[in-house]
């Protein structure tokens, strides 16, 4: 079996043998309940929290910057154009991200890297990463009211796209489980002891003990996954929804899962450009307006359908293999509208499900015929 | 480690030379300064589009009026926004970008033994000019060809010398109207329905596929008009403009119902138009 068992003082050789060799991001704690991942160094190393708030800036940024540079556009002075592509690639870990942040990079993977198209930032980041998972463990700390992972099927252990995978068993022992070759390769150092069939066995009594302690936040997601999928949801509902979304664009920027963006140019120099990108958000207006004025999408509650739409249809689980909804609750915790997922869920299905046609024929289960 | 050939960087094309087509619209003739690019370049379909990069100003997509049957490369840009502008200001020997081409076209191979029926207003010949071209080209695949063509005056008739071509030439029926008459015009006056109904005029429609493309409103008539003479909706072809970024599917701001326009379209049929649920 791919698990080991470190005590406490260990995780920070950990993140030390880590950083021997690239770059380490890492929670930590700011006042109140701020918390925040920043790069790890000498001096505040000793200050990193496995147990921690959920940041409301997801590390997302570390395989999709904010703002990205993609190339410089230069002009010679021989008169020739030339493009040099602008790539990341120092090695970097991400220490301690939760599942549900996990789930986005897993599903940030398939969105960039699969299909016909390959995205080369994406994946020049993506192949430079190691990701060491921290499973939420602490219903005080790291589980809040907005958390639903255990909804959308994420957590609170990740299951796969880590390379390593840290559990607090209590009693100042931890245990890691290797998800790739390179998770493993870790393993030879000293400090890395057998996991014990105790050991796993207690990893399934705290899990069944956590999954337990999740909150008031629930999120149905199956049958408003169908309802939106069939194209069953009111016109209303979505006014309803549109009519408390504030056009904020927060719910786009902390979620882990949402991938749009926009390119532009700037001026470097004479003749000199540069284009970036940077993350664009479907809840604002200018999304999907045209040069000329023309926008297909007019009304507020057009674009949080397409949102929720985009994010639950059947038709793109199935092509990205996930929802594009990882249940970390961040939406929930930003939006003053009170239209995060959970709650926009919620209203669907509520609403829906009084509305709703019966299920056509083939989709209900026959029944056995009774026969005089 | 194998590295991905990056999706996003444009190659360098040159202007060669800029013609007037009406008010605000010019054609721009470019060539790929790398041959290579070029020949690869020209394995495009029709319906497909490219993203054109202006340096300083930005890219945007647009549709490639030119067939693959054709020697030459050009654009045909309207002015409206900055990035369009742009261009408009380039002379000839001056650089500008491009890459692609992206969408998956028109199949026009799978409309051989058929009947095709064109039907464009004001500027949506621009990327049907790709499929007229490219199915005269290839005259002997197809049933009947039928241009009807409207704009609102004279003076804004698309690609003149082809319409006049296409009027001209054996095998092909082409109809033109335009909203206002002026300039000496004699003929057809009224909107592009109004075709269909002129005398000795006969719009097949069994075995036959229709491409549509116009302003929202042409849209909308034309449609009724082609479901009243017994179109089905699956018969009737047109293509969809979008902001877009990337052009690859990944940027999202095309994405419309289960579509992404720049990967699953930018062509669509009529049903499909339909169910994507946006104004067009």
């Amino acid at each position: 079996m791919r698990a080991r068992v470190i005590g406490e003082a260990d995780v920070l050789r950990l993140v030390d043998l880590l950083r021997q060799d690239r770059q380490v991001i890492a929670p930590f704690c700011g006042r109140g309940r701020d918390s925040y991942f920043d790069v790890v160094t000498d001096v505040n190393r000793d200050r990193i929290r496995l147990h921690v708030p959920n940041p409301l800036y997801p590390p997302k940024r570390y395989v999709l910057p904010h703002i990205e540079r993609l190339m410089r556009m230069r002009r010679s002075a021989a008169g020739l154009w030339n493009f040099q592509p602008d790539y990341a690639e120092t090695p970097l870990a991400l220490f301690g991200v939760r599942s549900c942040d996990v789930a986005g990079v897993r599903h940030l993977d398939r969105f960039y890297l699969g299909r016909e198209y390959v995205d080369a930032y994406y994946e020049r980041r993506r192949r430079n990463l190691f990701v060491v998972n921290m499973v939420c463990t602490d219903p005080e700390v790291d589980i809040d009211d907005n958390c639903f992972c255990v909804c959308a099927d994420t957590g609170p252990a990740a299951r796969d796209a880590f390379d390593l995978q840290l559990m607090d068993l209590g009693g100042g022992e931890y245990l890691a489980v290797a998800g790739t070759a390179a998770g493993e390769d870790l393993f030879s150092a000293p400090f890395f002891r057998p996991a014990t069939a105790a050991h796993v066995e207690r990893r399934r009594a705290i899990l069944t003990e956590v999954r337990g302690r999740f909150r008031s936040t629930t999120s149905w997601f199956a049958a408003t996954v169908r309802y939106i999928s069939r194209g069953d949801v009111l016109d209303k509902t979505w006014e309803e929804i549109g009519n408390r979304c504030l056009e904020c664009g927060a719910c786009t920027f902390v979620c882990p899962a949402c991938t749009c963006f926009t390119v532009s140019d700037r001026r470097t120099g004479k003749e000199e450009y540069e284009r970036v990108r940077m993350w664009d958000s479907c809840a604002l207006k200018g999304f999907t307006r045209m040069a000329g004025g023309f926008n297909p999408r007019r009304a507020v509650h057009d674009r949080r359908n397409r949102r929720f739409f985009r994010k639950l249809a059947h038709y793109f689980i199935q092509r990205e293999l996930s929802m594009a909804c990882v249940g970390c609750g961040r939406c929930a915790a930003v939006c003053h509208g009170d239209v995060g997922m959970p709650s926009v869920v919620e209203m669907i299905r509520r609403a829906t499900a009084i509305a709703a046609p019966p299920l056509d024929e083939s989709s209900t289960v026959p029944s056995a015929k009774v026969t005089a | 480690m194998s590295s991905t050939e990056n999706i996003y960087l444009p190659k360098v094309v040159q202007l060669d030379r800029v013609v007037d087509e009406i008010h605000e619209v010019r054609t721009f003739v470019w060539h790929f300064e790398d041959p290579a690019d070029q020949a690869a370049f020209k394995k495009f379909r029709p319906g497909q589009f490219a993203q054109v990069s202006i340096f300083g100003a930005g890219e945007f997509p647009a549709s490639l009026p030119p067939s693959p049957t054709e020697n030459e490369m050009f654009f045909t840009i309207r002015t409206v926004g900055g990035c369009t502008a742009a261009l408009h200001r380039l002379q000839p020997g001056d650089r500008f970008a491009v890459r692609g081409p992206y969408g998956n076209g028109f199949p026009m191979d799978d409309y051989a033994g058929k009947n095709l029926v064109f039907v464009a207003g004001g500027i949506g010949l621009i990327p049907l000019r790709s499929c007229i071209v490219y199915a005269l080209a290839h005259r002997e695949r197809y049933e009947r060809i039928q241009i009807y063509y409207g704009a609102k005056t004279p003076r804004e008739l698309m690609y003149l010398p082809n319409l006049r071509a296409w009027e001209q030439a054996a095998g092909i029926e082409c109809q033109l109207t335009v909203d206002r008459a002026s300039d000496g015009w004699t003929g057809n006056v009224g909107v592009v329905g109004s075709l269909f109904k002129r005398p000795g005029v006969h719009v097949p429609v069994e075995n036959t596929v229709a491409f549509v493309c116009g302003p929202p409103v042409m849209f909308r008539f034309v449609i009724r008009d082609l479901l009243d003479m017994g179109f089905r909706e699956d018969q009737i072809m047109s293509t969809l403009e979008r902001y877009m970024k990337c052009g690859v599917g990944k940027c999202g701001h095309c994405c419309i119902g289960v579509a992404y326009v720049c990967v699953d379209g930018p062509v669509f049929t009529y049903e499909q138009i339909k169910k994507l649920g946006e104004d067009i």
